[in-house]
């Protein structure tokens, strides 16, 4: 018997169980995975880990009152108890009058291609070390050089079904490195990282991430104190991705939306932000580190046009949220866990290109702050932002003058929104995850001079 | 499960040097969430497996499994011996676990009501109440939401050194977040309280009080200053004291990252960092403090540890194995989330003793700068010793004086320096940070806190 039957075969019977005992609808979401991994130590290899990583999530609807089990313990016994847990917890829940049904989606799904990679989930530890090594020695900037990271291989086989019909079940590979690199001259600490991953071997730059760590970390050696001023911004592609991502995935969940915390409320067909800024999202980008051709409710997405020269086209719903806000599902329920509810959240965000080149941004900055692996994120659920500049260099008359020490950007998404003034022609490709260069008008920045 | 682990040991033949450990984890919790006057999530969890790992020859080899007969496990533990034997072909740095710290024993968090015995509606009382009260309060309350955890976390501990632990942890929590909103103004007001122990801890909670205390404080808020920006004079309350003293000291006193070379503070015991009048501590053996249990999960014993004394650096948070090579008392820093982690160095509650000032001496120091209450995050890069933090909200102190309300905002500091620009310490002490704290991926609960503290040349990071 196939890994794949059995496994449809345990949630198939989590449904019929949890019916049996009198659940009007039920869901099971299960996860089958392993991981292995290999930590860094002071530039030679501290730990291997080989394990497995799985778990099943359960949500049982009775009388509309909702209750949740999970389990990483997958005996029958185990199992049944989850589902009686679930089912005693719904029993005793008040009604959610809010909840309609789960959803009914028997559509075939296509698969993504470039989502499995028989290479990454066949690979020999010593072969996945050797690649490491590799990372390593391009990281190696100095002889000094101090490393520290990890690189991970998985496969994860992920199966939902409901009790409706819904019926999904596919395998995904993922391998990622992140290296650490400090050098030391005295006081002096220049101190950088970096990290990718994919999804297939093919298209894993082990070498860039070693490189590029290293090349970073010489980078941010005589690092000073800035004093406080009013300065334009410079984003690299990844604190592009960083901000603007992480402020729409908030600002935009029909979740958010019905419970007034959204920032983007009431404003769809308004304009959000500056008209250079456009966004899709793409659920079906081969090869995306987050496609997916179905969501963590087994419904087929769509691929979204989001912010439109600055105006918000819709939100992002799922099957719970899509009536409380008048829209339809747009199939983007996504768990944090197997134990969590499903809520709204982005797959893989495509930021639109402009048509300045990224060197010209940076020649024509008189004084401002490039930001490179960085975020200027809110804090908790606030529109406020006040971010610490760990990754940033000061720029006079086009030129990086010092990387920045103990400085912050405050801000709020709202304003970082509005103050996009100048969008790059190159774009960077992460996985599916592209963004431009970017520059924001002058924000407040706090400096430690 | 103890004799099964016990009888794997003893199977298995290893070199003196080498060193193999089993941990049989087991929790069980519940949680439930009331947001807008509906349930979000009514949940059970139970994680539980088994976490194997081994030091052979200088390199770890680490597996976990969900299955917990003998055959099993043994099965797993040969694998572990396997990859640690592969890992240290590829490694060039000594590693080795001390045979000095060998524990027998069984612990318990101390819990007068088992929140097991109380029902569901009692508890969903108390999540209700609280955001109803908050809601109603004004209708510039966006969301309302309140949630109630406990967990119950069983922990046995074998190794070949000879420790055979038995540990129990119960965790216990209620959390209000209210989010006043007008217009693209929206101000976030967050508490909790609880601990380790039972329903004890959180049955004294009143909803409606506590739904309206915060919703009180988010309007508030909303007609709130902006906070200022620029290097200053701070302030802070015990809540932020504790949130602050975790990221400026506690992170880059762990153990496992001054091994790494990744910690400022590599190489610094014995050195003076702070002013003589600071003293700070961690100490997991506190009753009912949310960082608080006996056993960590290498099964060592937990003591209190020093951390600076009179401004000297006296001690980090350590593991076996950070122990081992800097030849200090491992105290029962090695905490895992679950089974399927391993133990990292870390905080359980962490305090600076409190001192003689009153606030309103602290403020007439201060003369002009910001007094910030409530803790909410902060992280820090301890390589470059430089760390972040921010409030939920505070006021400002001009000419000596409380002023007017602000709301939140972040700072950020250098470690080396900060404490030694501390300019008073308050004569009040409390335990007001309860908190997560993060570190590759593993959330455990921690807390901290202490006096009201005044440190000069903090830089605000407000957006006026």
């Amino acid at each position: 018997m196939s890994s794949e039957i059995k496994h449809h075969d345990l949630a198939k019977h989590i449904i019929d169980y949890g019916i049996s005992l009198g659940a009007d609808q039920i869901e099971a979401y299960v996860l089958f995975g392993s991981v292995r991994s290999v930590q860094i130590e002071r530039g030679s290899i501290r730990r291997f880990t080989d394990k497995s990583n799985s778990g099943l999530g359960i949500r049982l609807i009775k009388d509309k009152s909702i209750g949740m089990a999970s389990t990483t313990i997958f005996t029958s016994d185990s199992i049944e108890s989850t589902v009686k847990n679930a089912y005693a917890l719904a029993k005793v829940s008040p009604p959610d009058q809010n909840f309609n049904s789960l959803p009914n989606d028997t559509r075939q799904s296509q698969p993504i291609p470039d989502k499995f990679d028989k290479n990454i989930a066949e690979m020999p530890i010593e072969d996945f070390t050797e690649i490491l090594l590799e990372s390593i020695q391009e990281a190696t900037i100095r002889e000094d050089a101090v490393i520290n990271g990890n690189f991970s291989v998985g496969y994860g086989e992920r199966v939902i079904i409901n009790s409706l019909g819904t019926e999904r079940s596919s395998n995904q590979t993922s391998i990622s490195g992140y290296l650490d690199v400090k050098l030391q001259d005295g006081d002096d600490v220049g101190n950088s990282y970096y990290y990718d991953a994919a999804t297939t071997l093919k298209n894993f730059d082990y070498i860039k991430i070693g490189k590029t760590a290293g090349e970073r970390a010489k980078k941010m050696l005589g690092s000073k104190k800035i004093t406080t001023a009013t300065l334009p911004i410079l984003l690299d592609p990844e604190s592009t991705y960083g901000t603007i991502a992480t402020i729409l995935a908030s600002g935009i969940n029909a979740f958010s939306v019905y419970n007034k915390t959204a920032f983007f409320i009431d404003k769809i067909g308004d304009k959000i932000s500056s008209d250079k800024l456009n966004i899709i999202d793409d659920p079906f980008y081969p090869g995306g580190t987050d496609s997916a051709s179905y969501d963590d409710e087994g419904v087929i997405p769509q691929k979204l046009s989001l912010v439109k020269e600055g105006i918000l086209q819709t939100y992002i719903t799922d099957s719970y949220t899509a009536p409380l806000v008048n829209l339809e599902n747009t199939g983007h329920a996504s768990r944090g866990s197997f134990a969590a509810r499903p809520s709204p959240a982005p797959y893989t965000l495509q930021i639109g290109k402009g048509s300045t080149s990224k060197d010209s941004m940076l020649e024509d900055m008189k004084e401002g702050i490039l930001l490179i692996s960085s975020s200027l994120n809110p804090i908790g659920r606030n529109p406020q932002i006040s971010t610490q500049i760990n990754q940033g260099f000061f720029v006079k008359n086009g030129e990086i003058v010092h990387p920045i020490k103990n400085a912050v950007i405050g801000s709020t998404v709202f304003d970082v929104y509005e103050k996009i003034n100048v969008v790059s022609k190159e774009i960077e490709n992460r996985s599916g995850h592209i963004a431009p260069w970017m520059e924001l008008l002058p924000l407040q920045v706090s400096g430690g001079k | 499960m103890l004799d099964t682990l016990e009888q794997v040991i003893n199977e298995v033949t290893l070199s003196p040097k080498d060193f193999l450990d089993i941990r049989y984890s087991h929790t069980m919790g519940e949680s439930f969430t009331f947001r807008n006057d509906r349930f979000d999530s009514v949940s059970n969890q139970t994680i539980g497996g088994i976490a194997i790992r081994a030091l052979i020859d200088n390199a770890w080899g680490f597996t976990s499994i969900v299955e917990t007969e003998k055959e099993s496990i043994l099965n797993a533990v040969k694998k572990v011996i396997k990859i640690a034997k592969i890992g240290s072909k590829y490694t060039d740095q000594e590693r080795k676990i001390s045979d000095k710290w060998v524990f027998e024993g069984k612990g318990s968090t101390k819990v007068k009501i088992d929140p097991r015995d109380i029902d569901k509606e009692t508890k969903f009382e108390k999540v209700i109440g609280i955001e109803k009260a908050a809601r109603k309060y004004s209708d510039r309350i966006a969301e309302a939401s309140s949630t109630y955890q406990e967990s119950h976390s069983n922990e046995i501990i074998v190794n070949n050194r000879g420790t055979r632990i038995e540990n129990d942890v119960h965790v216990i929590r209620l959390m209000k977040n209210i989010v006043g909103r007008e217009g693209t103004k929206m101000q976030n007001v967050f508490d909790s309280t609880g601990g380790s122990g039972g329903w004890e801890l959180v049955e004294n909670w009143v909803p409606e009080d506590e739904g309206i205390k915060a919703a009180v404080q988010a309007e508030k808020l909303l007609s709130a200053r902006s906070p200022p920006s620029g290097k200053m004079n701070v302030i802070m309350d015990s809540s932020l004291t504790g949130v602050y003293i975790h990221e400026a000291l506690g992170h880059a006193v762990e153990a496992d990252g001054v091994i790494a070379k990744y910690s400022i503070l590599e190489g610094r015991i014995n050195e003076k960092i702070g002013i003589d009048q600071l003293d700070v501590y961690d100490d997991p053996t506190i009753p009912t403090l949310r960082g608080s249990y006996e056993y960590d999960s290498e099964g060592t014993k937990t003591k209190k540890r020093t951390i600076i004394k009179e401004g000297i650096l006296k001690g980090y948070f350590h593991t076996l194995e950070t122990a081992t090579a800097l030849d200090m008392e491992p105290k029962g820093g090695g905490r895992a989330l679950n089974f399927n982690v391993t133990p990292l160095a870390r905080m359980g509650n962490t305090y600076i003793d409190s001192g003689d000032m009153k606030l309103e001496e602290i403020v007439e120091i201060a003369k002009d700068g910001v007094y910030l209450r409530e803790s909410n995050s902060g992280y820090v890069v301890p390589a470059k010793g430089q760390f972040y933090f921010n409030c939920q909200y505070g006021y400002f102190i001009e000419n000596g004086e409380i002023t007017d309300m602000m709301g939140n905002v972040g700072m950020s500091g250098m470690i080396l320096e900060v404490l030694q620009n501390t300019f008073a310490i308050g004569d009040s002490w409390e335990p007001a940070f309860r908190g997560s704290c993060g570190k590759m991926g593993q959330w455990i609960p921690i807390s901290g806190g202490g006096p009201n503290l005044g440190v000069s040349d903090l830089v605000v990071g407000g957006n006026v």
